[in-house]
């Protein structure tokens, strides 16, 4: 062989392996997200280049939002701009290789998943951590009813025989009060129900139909239209559309796959369909231990009509065709009146609803003797006002205004006093205001001391 | 005025004027020992380049390679071509290593440039290590504490020398800075000069062993420039070889090193120690670990001084010849058998 033909050669080789290398600088797999990003409809053009963002809480960088670009930020209290993405998600800020960025992501697409929250939500000087226990809302949560499940184990064994009292003694995992004088009725800890062990004969039954992917924090839904949600905090904070599909910009979340939730974000303003995912869904068979769908609903691709009043659709999905109750009770939003510490617990371990539900309607009604109980707001920085604030109604609440405060001192921040004997509620989804009847100085014949919230459904019900 | 000079450059310094041309014949030398260098020219120059980006911090190590592999313009096939072109340099050295063993390069007056290359071959071994260690992932990290208690066994002086290695009583920040310098400074300034003493030797050994000339027969030679042609051609096709192999195969990371998480991932050692890693599994580290490899070694040492017949020298696979190569062959072929069997674990 020639030289020439030598050099010709070696020339054509060290010419392919530079195309190859600029071919594959140029067609790194992260490009695919911002072109696609760029493709959809209504949405302004970004650079195909990498993003970096640095926030301003951990100075640290974070390359997410190179494939992430257009997502929403998560709420106003968790700015990506000051808390970033890995405090809350883990995974490796600077991988823009999808499996290493996501390898140590806590919780996969969940970081509020119950199994990883106390890391991630509940770290110090986040949502834990505080001398004051209502700030430590995922040590709340991990003992509260809607995470441990205890009442409906406690029940369904019981009526099976397989305990033999239904005061409650499993949970889905362990859970112990460190308290030291835990209130009246609240129990010190629950042992976890076995998954392996057989204590009883309707145990694996029980453990596969209910437990696993049953209806509480720890697990997820079944994957179907109207059901689809998430777990953990995420479960109610994080609100999924009926059909679970994704209508944000993030080109990486498929629009077309349901499972996931209406957009990346958090709140506190929770409207009834994000509860109405687990609640008001149907009706367990205890005799068959499974769980009963309800089939009166409208097909998720048919939905509601945009010219019905959301109460109307509200009316006919609660799903207790026994049930007598109020206006209110459909009028407004869940979280109007189960208040936080209902929802997510007030930090001690209870074994049955009964202990947890405590807000009446003389709570915010009063009887025909007594005004509701008021406290004052002394603090532009105590609880009540911050949950206004988180809820993005700042402006309703301000030191020096009462509020109604409930049996066990916690304050209602949405319902305030305006005048002796006359209190307002704010909505906390839709922010409308209006006043909130009383029962003194009305024709009503309740006694008040007695008489609990069951009795006003023989003169308030609503029919279907 | 002419700046450059071709008579006066330092490259026409660096090779003899003329060469004979038995001993650079392409099917006796396979050109293993120039590919070498040329292998750890291009760790050198990427590994220049990787030091613009890399952080010998355990907090910000991981990061750093993590931010060259994925962000750093081309810092992924700059990264491939370090990592391959290493994986290339201990390849072609001990296949050099063999060459010169099965054709007797290592005979009079050659058995200190024998020493010398099996001094670099160590040499490249630990450079590999340490740079290994310097991923500060999962597996690097688990590497490096099995590798690092190795010394530990040492009767008398383990824990000492274990300290002096680490700087500390455990691995730490001052264990990463240590192999990053030894990495990057100190086993490249040991590297380079011994390869320029080998090359060095070699010339005043009489440059590359050759088959005596029969009775009669010419001597002929090739040029220098003539050599340069065959270098830069063969350089031209590793070098295409090599970022081929770097775009297309991407060196792996694994998660970043955490002692809390514990051993989340198998520990495997760099595929050079698989052998010692499948001996630690059913000998006591000591052994395995220390006395195993020192073994080998010394018996490598011991080659020019096992045959010291007579001419014949040059020619592949000389029967007179057959204790060193039965003894390589030996040892080859344990060492193989040791790391495919690990692997198939």
């Amino acid at each position: 062989m020639t030289k020439s033909l030598w050099i010709l050669m070696a020339g054509s080789a060290v010419l392919l392996a530079t195309a190859a290398m600029v071919w594959s600088q140029e067609n790194q797999p992260w490009r695919t997200w911002p072109t696609r990003y760029n493709a959809q409809p209504n949405v302004t053009p970004v650079p195909v280049k990498i993003r970096t963002l640095v926030p301003t809480q951990t100075g640290k960088p974070e390359l997410c939002i190179t494939c992430h670009v257009g997502i929403e930020d998560i709420s106003p209290s968790h700015r990506a701009e000051a808390i970033g993405c890995v405090v809350c998600h883990g995974g490796d800020p600077l991988a823009l290789d999808a499996d290493r960025a996501h390898s140590s992501t806590r919780g996969k697409r969940n970081p509020s998943d119950l199994s990883v929250a106390a890391v991630s939500c509940g770290t110090q000087n986040c949502h834990g951590g505080y001398a004051d226990e209502e700030q430590n809302h995922v040590d709340r949560v991990l003992k509260s009813l809607q995470a441990t499940y205890a009442g409906a184990i406690a029940m369904v064994r019981y009526a099976f025989g397989a305990q033999n009292s239904p005061l409650a003694q499993f949970g889905v995992h362990a859970v112990e009060d460190t308290a030291k004088q835990p209130p009246a009725g609240a129990l010190a800890a629950l042992e976890e129900l076995p998954s392996t062990a057989i204590l009883h004969i309707i145990d694996p039954e029980f453990q596969q139909n209910c437990i696993t992917g049953g209806c509480h924090l720890w697990s997820l839904s079944t994957p179907q239209p109207y059901y689809y949600r998430s777990s953990g905090c995420a479960a109610c904070h994080y609100l999924y559309n009926d059909d679970g599909l994704y209508q944000g910009n993030d080109p990486t979340i498929p629009r077309d796959q349901p499972g996931h939730g209406a957009q990346h974000r958090l709140t506190t303003a929770i409207p009834f369909t994000q509860c109405n995912h687990c609640h008001n869904r149907g009706n367990y068979s205890l005799k068959q231990m499974t769980f009963m769908p309800r089939d009166d609903l409208p097909p998720v691709a048919a939905p509601p009509s945009p010219h019905e009043p959301p109460e109307v659709r509200r009316l006919s999905e609660y799903y207790q065709p026994i049930a007598e109750f109020a206006k209110c009770e459909y009028e407004l939003e869940c979280v109007d009146c189960h208040t936080a510490r209902e929802v997510m617990g007030d930090g001690h371990i209870y074994g049955s609803k009964k202990d947890v539900q405590y807000v009446q309607c003389r709570t915010c009604h009063g009887t025909p003797t007594t005004s509701p109980r008021v406290a004052t707001i002394q603090d532009a920085n105590e609880l009540a006002v911050r949950q206004a604030r988180i809820n993005g109604h700042a402006d309703f609440l301000a030191t020096g205004d009462s509020v109604v405060e409930t049996d066990r001192d916690e304050l209602l921040w949405s319902v305030k006093q305006i005048a002796p004997n006359r209190f307002v509620q704010i909505q906390k989804v839709t922010g409308q205001v209006y006043e909130v009847p009383q029962v003194m100085g009305s024709k009503c014949a309740q006694d008040g001391e007695t008489q609990t919230s069951d009795y006003c459904h023989q003169c308030h019900f609503v029919t279907r | 005025m002419r700046v450059w000079r071709r008579e006066k450059s330092l490259i026409y310094a660096l090779h003899p004027q003329r060469i004979p041309e038995s001993g650079a014949r392409i099917t006796y030398t396979l050109g293993l020992g120039g590919a070498t260098v040329f292998a750890v020219l291009v760790t050198v120059a990427t590994g220049l380049a990787l030091t613009l980006y890399y952080v010998p911090t355990p907090g910000e190590a991981h990061a750093s390679v993590v931010l060259i592999n994925d962000v750093a313009s081309f810092g992924a096939t700059i990264r491939g071509l370090h990592y391959w072109s290493a994986q290339l340099l201990v390849i072609t050295a001990s296949l050099h290593l063999a060459r010169i063993v099965f054709t007797g390069g290592y005979r009079p007056p050659r058995e200190l440039n024998w020493l010398i290359g099996l001094g670099l071959l160590v040499t490249a071994l630990v450079w590999d290590f340490t740079g290994y260690v310097l991923r500060w992932d999962d597996g690097a990290y688990w590497a490096l504490l099995v590798g690092t208690n190795l010394v530990r066994d040492i009767p008398v002086w383990g824990e000492t020398l274990y300290r002096m290695l680490v700087g500390d009583v455990q691995i730490g920040a001052n264990a990463l800075l240590r192999f990053y310098a030894w990495h990057a400074f100190g086993l490249t300034l040991v590297g380079i000069l011994g390869i320029v003493y080998h090359l060095w030797r070699l010339r005043k050994d009489g440059g590359v062993s050759r088959p005596h000339l029969h009775n009669g027969e010419r001597r002929s030679f090739i040029s220098r420039d003539e050599l340069f042609f065959r270098e830069f051609i063969a350089a031209a096709f590793i070098g295409s070889a090599l970022i081929l192999i770097s775009v297309f195969v991407p060196v792996p990371v694994g998660d970043a090193a955490s002692i809390d998480a514990g051993v989340t991932t198998e520990v495997r050692a760099p595929w050079i120690f698989l052998w010692v890693q499948h001996l630690l599994r059913t000998s006591p580290p000591l052994w395995a670990g220390i006395v195993a490899p020192l073994v080998v070694l010394v018996a490598l040492a011991a080659i020019p001084f096992l045959d010291r017949r007579g001419p014949g020298r040059a020619t592949w696979f000389a029967r007179e010849r057959w204790k060193p190569q039965l003894l390589l062959a030996v040892v080859a072929c344990a060492l193989i058998t040791l790391s495919i069997r690990e692997v198939l674990l």
